[in-house]
């Protein structure tokens, strides 16, 4: 900003109301009191629930009909009747690809100003860019429909009718003229008379203004016969030339009763000194490049020529208020209301104070005749407080609390006592943490959040943290968030969620599926020790289904439990079970026997398996037909024994859940075998 | 204004949302435990899904588990049980509550219970009416039913005296919000007790080297320490270079900042930044929203009041909800 001092950010702005008083909104929720018992919790965003409890009645079982308490959701923010839902969201979307433009636009500039060696961290474009930007907001935030203007031009019609414009348009009215509109900073003293024309009615609600004066008189026009005798024609005169509204004013000067035809022979000396006013200020000189067509003034572009104009035309008014005509003036109130008239041009403290309504008017009034040159924030900040000393806030309206904070803050300097971010930064997270309260507008959130620097990524977090995850489409949208910004770790944690949701709630495929995609080896490793433990029991067809599917989807090559290779081969050795159950050949049954002994030999088995392996195998090994194992085998499965008997002696050794004679039947069957296996050879 | 979103039973006590405000839990005056859930999303309305009666006694608080453990709540009653109420289908049944596991008895009665996750691990904190505090582990992450002992401590920044038998009327315990991956869980906890020493809200953090609770900040200004603590609660942190952490007393509530690095003794700096009063001064609940910029509360006067930093960093009562009918 212009002629900003590093510490003026750190100056408390002594007029800002610092004792807050708190607003008490009433809440709600239907129930027959007496009430016992209140209970918060926040939702998403700025979504608080309150959970009201309601005394039980003295006689138990004596159930009145009314509901034991209620759930009520608010939603926090400024309760802003001016724009409803549907039109909020309606801004919400489309502010976010002229914000997404500006920022790569801004990061690119950036860019490009580090590469190159010019001193100038400005690109010359950048400010092009900006006020594209606030073009585009400002058109979203229209909803004017105006009203035709009519085809017949009233004379006595001083105030076009237009539709009334919303705060927000005039919020970011102002926030276009301090901080877009770089290139007329030169001239913003003109361009905050411009805004107070088109926002004054917005004032007009809470307390007296320009505007609202006008308008009654307005009204009360019509009944007036000479209108120059009532008091109040020449008050809002003076009120609407203190704040520059100059076509109105020449507009009403015409009114006066000594234009009339039949008047202008009487009245030639009051009639002159209306017109001669009504001249002077139709040539005021304004400092600014141009002024539409239609409205009165002369324009200049350069300091030295409006100086020059300035002082001539202050001296042409001081020549009129010294002369000798305006005791030739019969009328009074037509002599007492010109010579005030010219006192608020020739910049009068007491008379513009007079004349003007709230302290944005008097400001106004001041850079139109006292303080053209007004320039920089730290002066434009020092005349507000003034102002407002001379016209206490009464009412506080927000507009007029926005001025105040965009002439006392900066809004870039990082502040310890907001965490170490800018107002800047502040702004969006609050912006963001409001997107966030509806379930239609949350997605846009991220998109602010990753522009701010400091704790834009912690709050993004929270927010996808918090978001669903039962639904799958849901989980993908949000993962997909969480991918584009690099949250791996939040990612991770709401999968995490969903595998365990799907796991406790019968889907065991699709827990897996979303524990391996949140790596979450803990969990996994759990479920895979659970599945040991189905082997050596019998276990239905159904129980088996499940358990093979899920040995499918955990895969062999994770680095499980002394890896789950030996599920596989396990599963693969309870199927070729099933076969010789349901089958009875011959060569089923050896197939089933390659496979315990490839299970048997393989060094990934636990040896605490041996045993309910032997025990399932039974059958196998002591088949009718023939020996299915031969003698190498045999001896194989013997040595097996041997080692697993010595184990048992050691005192850490886990005894498998089978029947005590388990192991005497294995060595009677194996031992049998050998001899008929010895005698085949 | 107010949008009504669950209607609830006679006789309930008490209420709690799970992490993501998708599913609510209440316990009653006549033992049960009653879970609401929206079942249409396009409209925003609560039906209750399943009631079970988990206690003979009332139910006084209900707090959820977190989501990575299952949906699951604790239930403290009015007896001083703790019981572990988890929703799972199992094989071919319908969704059901099964109880875990139970804690306390009616000598010993748990005041509070708080979860907290780390990344190997779920902790469990409850604070006891005698006075004592016990940490407890869960070692098998898909069962909430096998919990180990970890430590079991005083709330006092001298850890070599104890005392003797407290009469404590409540407690509060408020774990850090944060989920990060290698940051070891903390918590603060403060005592409502006849005994002083075990009152102060004080912050716990655990020693890895040596394998203990140790307390590493006190938030107390010297002439409050014996002051009897209300509820505490710990801020989310979004990238504050300190912690946030609001603590209420019979003198209002207090917002205190704690410094995230630690001196040579492993002490961490606070500092009190405001004190707070509203609500008669006595404070039920506290809570804080996602950004920990604005702090709710509730209180003896039956009112919600909200609390907010301006940009100076003066904290003050931004507005107040009056519950009519």
């Amino acid at each position: 900003m212009p002629g900003l001092t590093a510490d003026s950010g750190n100056a408390l702005v002594p007029l800002s109301p610092e004792a807050h008083v708190s607003v008490v909104y009433p809440l709600h929720h239907g129930l027959k009191p007496p009430i016992s018992r209140l209970s918060i919790s926040w939702s998403r965003g700025n979504a608080l629930r309150v959970s009201v409890f309601r005394e039980l009645p003295a006689e138990s079982g004596d159930s009145d009909g009314e509901a034991g308490g209620k759930v009520v959701q608010v939603k926090l923010g400024v309760a802003d009747g001016e724009v409803d839902d549907a039109q909020w969201r309606r801004i919400a979307y489309g502010s976010v690809s002229p914000f997404a433009l500006l920022q790569s636009r801004r990061n690119s500039v950036l860019a490009l100003s580090k590469m190159s060696m010019s001193s100038s961290p400005y690109h010359p474009d950048w400010w092009e860019y900006v006020m594209e930007y606030s073009k585009d907001i400002s058109s979203l935030l229209d909803n004017a429909k105006s009203l035709p203007n009519s085809v017949i031009d009233d004379p006595k019609t001083v105030l076009k009718k237009v539709e009334e414009p919303t705060c927000l348009k005039a919020a970011w009215g102002l926030l276009e003229i301090f901080y877009a509109d770089k290139e007329s900073q030169a001239w913003l003293p003109e361009q905050i008379v411009d805004w107070l024309a088109d926002y004054d009615i917005l004032f007009s609600g809470t307390q007296a203004t320009v505007h609202s004066k006008l308008v009654e008189f307005q009204k009360a026009i019509v009944r007036l016969q000479t209108i120059e005798d009532d008091p109040r024609y020449w008050e809002v005169i003076t009120s609407a030339l203190a704040v520059g509204w100059l076509e109105i004013v020449v507009k009403l000067l015409r009114l006066h009763g000594s234009y009339q035809l039949d008047q202008l022979s009487n009245r030639e000396t009051e009639n002159g000194l209306v017109e001669a006013v009504a001249i002077l200020i139709s040539k005021m000189p304004r400092m600014r490049p141009e002024l539409e067509a239609g409205r009165l003034g002369e324009c200049f572009k350069t300091k030295p020529d409006f100086i020059k104009a300035w002082e001539k035309w202050r001296a042409q008014i001081t020549k009129l208020d010294c002369s000798s005509f305006w005791v030739q003036c019969d009328h009074r109130q037509t002599r007492d209301g010109l010579r005030n008239m010219l006192q608020v041009m020739l910049g009068n403290t007491n008379n513009l104070c007079t004349s003007t309504c709230h302290w944005i008017e008097l400001y106004i009034s001041h850079f139109l005749y006292v303080r053209p040159f007004t320039v920089g924030l730290e002066s434009m900040h020092a005349l507000a407080q003034k102002c407002i000393q001379l016209k206490p806030i009464s009412s506080s309206h927000r507009l007029m609390g926005l001025i105040i904070g965009i002439l006392g803050e900066n809004t870039e300097e990082e502040r310890d006592n907001l965490g170490g971010i800018s107002i800047e930064e502040l702004h969006r997270l609050v912006y963001a943490q409001v997107l966030s309260s509806h379930a239609l507008t949350w997605q846009i959130a991220p998109i602010y959040l990753t522009s701010c620097m400091k704790q834009g990524m912690g709050l993004l977090e929270v927010l996808l943290y918090k978001q669903p995850v039962q639904d799958n489409q849901m989980l993908l949208k949000t993962t997909e968030i969480c991918r584009l910004y690099d949250l791996e770790s939040i990612s991770s944690s709401i999968m995490k969620i969903a595998g365990v949701y799907h796991w406790k709630h019968g889907r065991k495929g699709s827990g897996v599926f979303w524990l391996q995609q949140a790596r979450d080896e803990f969990r996994l490793n759990r479920i895979a020790q659970q599945l040991f433990d189905f082997v050596g029991r019998s276990i239905s067809d159904e129980s088996f289904k499940q358990w093979e599917g899920l040995i499918e989807l955990l895969g062999s090559e994770s680095k499980i439990a002394g890896g789950l290779d030996f599920l596989h081969k396990y599963r693969d050795f309870k199927k070729s079970l099933q076969q010789v159950q349901v089958g009875k050949t011959t060569d089923a049954a050896q197939q089933a026997v390659e496979s315990l002994i490839s299970l048997m030999r393989n060094p990934s088995t636990p040896q605490r398996f041996w045993l309910p392996l032997l025990h399932d195998s039974l059958k196998l090994l002591s088949w009718q037909e023939r020996p299915l194992l031969n003698v190498n085998q045999t001896n194989l499965l013997l040595n097996k024994l041997q080692e697993l008997s010595m184990a048992r002696l050691r005192p850490d050794f886990i005894e498998a859940n089978l029947p005590p004679q388990a192991l005497s039947s294995v060595r009677l069957a194996l031992a049998t075998n050998l001899g008929r296996a010895i005698l085949e050879e | 204004m107010e949008k009504s979103l669950v209607t609830l039973d006679n006789g309930t006590t008490c209420s709690s949302w799970n992490y993501n405000g998708e599913r609510l839990a209440t316990g009653s005056v006549d033992g049960t435990l009653a879970i609401f859930d929206s079942i249409d999303p396009a409209s925003s309305s609560f039906t209750c899904t399943s009631r079970s009666r988990v206690h003979e006694d009332s139910v006084v608080k209900v707090v959820w588990v977190p989501p990575e453990y299952g949906d699951a709540v604790g239930c403290i009653c009015a007896d001083g049980t703790l019981s572990l109420w988890e929703e799972v289908v199992e094989d071919a049944q319908p969704l059901q509550w099964k109880l875990c596991k139970s804690f306390g008895s009616n000598s010993n009665k748990v005041l509070d219970v708080q979860f907290g996750v780390s990344p190997t691990s779920l902790k469990m904190v409850i604070a006891y009416s005698d006075g004592h505090v016990k940490v407890y582990e869960l070692l098998d992450p898909l069962e909430l039913k096998s919990w180990q002992l970890q430590a079991e401590f005083q709330n006092a920044s001298d850890s070599v005296s104890t005392f003797g038998k407290a009469l404590c009327l409540s407690a509060s315990v408020s774990w850090n919000p944060q989920r990060g991956e290698s940051q070891q869980s903390s918590f603060v906890l403060g005592f409502h007790s006849d005994t002083p020493q075990l009152n102060s809200a004080k912050v716990w953090e655990f020693d890895q080297d040596h394998q203990r609770w140790l307390p590493v900040a006190e938030l107390a200004l010297h002439g409050d320490k014996g002051d009897q603590v209300f509820t505490v609660a710990w801020a989310p942190n979004i990238g504050r270079p300190y912690e946030v952490i609001a603590v209420a007393t019979h003198k209002g509530i207090a917002i205190w900042h704690l410094g995230l690095n630690p001196d040579i003794d492993g002490r961490l700096s606070v500092e009190r930044v405001a004190l707070l009063s509203g609500h008669d001064g006595e404070v039920w609940q506290m809570e804080w929203d996602m950004s920990g910029m604005t702090l709710a509360t509730t209180g003896g006067d039956g009112m919600v009041r909200l609390w907010q930093s301006n940009l100076n960093g003066v904290w003050h009562e931004q507005a107040a909800l009056e519950p009519t009918s």
